[in-house]
């Protein structure tokens, strides 16, 4: 490994380290019924990230104090497991893991029909079993097609994806070296039947235009993502 | 874990069956279910496993870090084992600190590889004094239907025979495979109905008592045991299950050597 400075994420000829053009997603697949203990589960893996997501309920909610009288409430937990990054990670609380847990949770009670189940608690666990980048994306969208499995109605279910820039280059679903000298991140949720958007956020340094075109990237990349999440929920590799 | 309420049912329902020689999913007494095992399966580890048992499936990676060895060993590095059940495994498993039984699970497996020395940490030290590797072996389950203690025993020695020492990403020399000398290998019997039987389900668990748990290594050489969960047992029925455990666990240990060859 060099220094910083030194890593070339683009060649001349504008193919990735990864061997893709600037607007290719990684491959991506997914399979569901992972975890068979659990309500609903799915395994993603998109690039080297290797996501699984289970749901259990809608239950009892407790403590009472998280009850809602109207709604179900999202008990959401976003983990990376001790073995799935480079340098390992201690178990146990985690700023980082606690964020995204929050936007995750919000992104979904978007589109989770929770007024369905009053004073209930629906789990979503998320643990990322490998990382190479965009794991609360993956998260999201392997989250999604576990409630989904769980059959808990929804309005549509939520693809996550993070476009951004290197070398001054707006490039389409990041991988670990662009996310790491990258300039510009921008995760984004959306809801490919309508293209609203559930989550968003964004980190780094983009002009007016090339926002526009990462954001571009992100609606496009979630039309091939969703392809792959309703291929696995109707019998996926069967 | 909270424990669930125990239908009284279910344990007369096992008491039943028992009384029959039965078992509730058709199985023989000391019979186990179809076991999977697949090695280095995780791209970020350094040696990895992943065992299914029926539907209880567990994965285990090694990592490696430099440690400073400790002043009274200066000529050795470390072995960390750490087991972790999160919620994603079941539902009755819960999120925060380590629970009790999470705790007693990685210590039990932590001690059958501790114990057998199949790893030497005088092999582990890089410059006395100065420079050594940790081994750190982490056991995750992705879902539990019974028997854990079994899926992570394998899975954590399976890993750990085909780690690599990633000397060359340290810069403290070449790759090379991490030296394990033996196959420490656990078998768990639970008291389900009156009786022991082998590799329990999570139905067999709730509506069970007691459990005991044996490491034999290599020449049937025991290395850990642990008797968990209220109960009492005789010296026969440990003899008899002692007995059993020495051919299962020849059995799993010739699953791993099979699989590592199979590399």
């Amino acid at each position: 490994m060099g220094g910083y400075g030194d890593v070339q994420c683009i060649d001349e000829n504008g193919i990735r380290l990864d061997g893709r053009t600037k607007d290719e997603v990684r491959p991506v697949h997914i399979e569901t019924g992972v975890v068979p203990v659990a309500d609903g589960s799915a395994r993603m893996t998109w690039g080297l990230n290797d996501v699984i997501a289970a749901v259990y309920g809608p239950m009892e909610a407790h403590p009472r104090k998280i009850q809602r009288q109207d709604r179900a409430v999202l008990d959401v937990r976003y983990n990376m497991a001790p073995f799935s990054t480079t340098d390992r990670i201690r178990p146990g609380f985690n700023r980082r893991s606690r964020e995204i847990s929050k936007v995750t949770a919000e992104a979904l009670e978007s589109v989770v029909l929770t007024e369905l189940y009053p004073r209930s608690k629906i789990r979503v666990e998320i643990e990322i079993i490998c990382a190479e980048a965009g794991t609360r994306c993956a998260g999201i969208t392997a989250a999604s097609v576990a409630l989904a499995h769980a059959g808990i109605p929804m309005t549509d279910m939520v693809v996550s994806v993070a476009s951004g820039k290197v070398h001054d280059i707006v490039v389409c679903d990041l991988n670990k070296e662009e996310d790491n000298y990258g300039e510009a991140d921008l995760p984004m949720g959306i809801l490919p039947n309508t293209g609203e958007l559930v989550f968003l956020q964004m980190d780094g340094d983009l002009s007016p235009e090339q926002f526009q075109e990462a954001w571009d990237y992100n609606m496009v990349a979630a039309k091939v993502i969703h392809e792959e999440m309703v291929r696995a929920l109707k019998g996926g590799d069967e | 874990m909270s424990i669930p309420l125990v239908p009284s049912l279910l344990r007369a329902h096992l008491a039943e069956l028992a009384a029959e020689d039965k078992r509730h999913d058709g199985r023989d007494r000391f019979e186990a279910r179809d076991v999977e095992l697949e090695i280095n399966c995780l791209p970020r580890a350094e040696g990895s496993a992943r065992v299914r048992m029926g539907d209880t499936i567990v994965l285990a990676g090694v990592k490696f870090q430099i440690m400073t060895p400790y002043p009274d060993r200066p000529n050795e590095g470390g072995l960390m084992c750490s087991a972790e059940v999160r919620p994603v495994a079941g539902r009755n498993w819960e999120a925060g600190p380590p629970s009790a039984e999470s705790i007693e699970l990685g210590r039990v497996v932590d001690r059958g590889i501790r114990e057998s020395g199949c790893i030497n940490t005088e092999d582990l030290c890089i410059i006395p004094g100065e420079k050594a590797w940790q081994v750190i072996l982490d056991v995750f389950a992705i879902s539990d239907d019974g028997n854990l203690f079994d899926a992570f025993g394998l899975a954590a020695i399976a890993a750990l025979r085909s780690a690599t020492v990633p000397a060359e990403r340290f810069e403290v020399g070449e790759d090379m495979p991490l030296d394990v000398s033996k196959t420490p290998i656990m078998c768990s019997y639970h008291k389900v109905g009156g009786r022991f039987v082998y590799d329990a389900d999570k139905r067999e668990e709730l509506g069970g008592d007691e459990r005991i748990h044996i490491t034999l290594g290599d020449d049937d050489h025991v290395h850990s045991l642990q008797k968990g969960l209220k109960g009492i047992f005789t010296a026969a029925e440990f003899a008899e299950i002692n007995n059993e455990a020495r051919s299962r666990c020849a059995e799993l240990r010739d699953m791993v050597n099979n699989a590592l060859e199979g590399e």
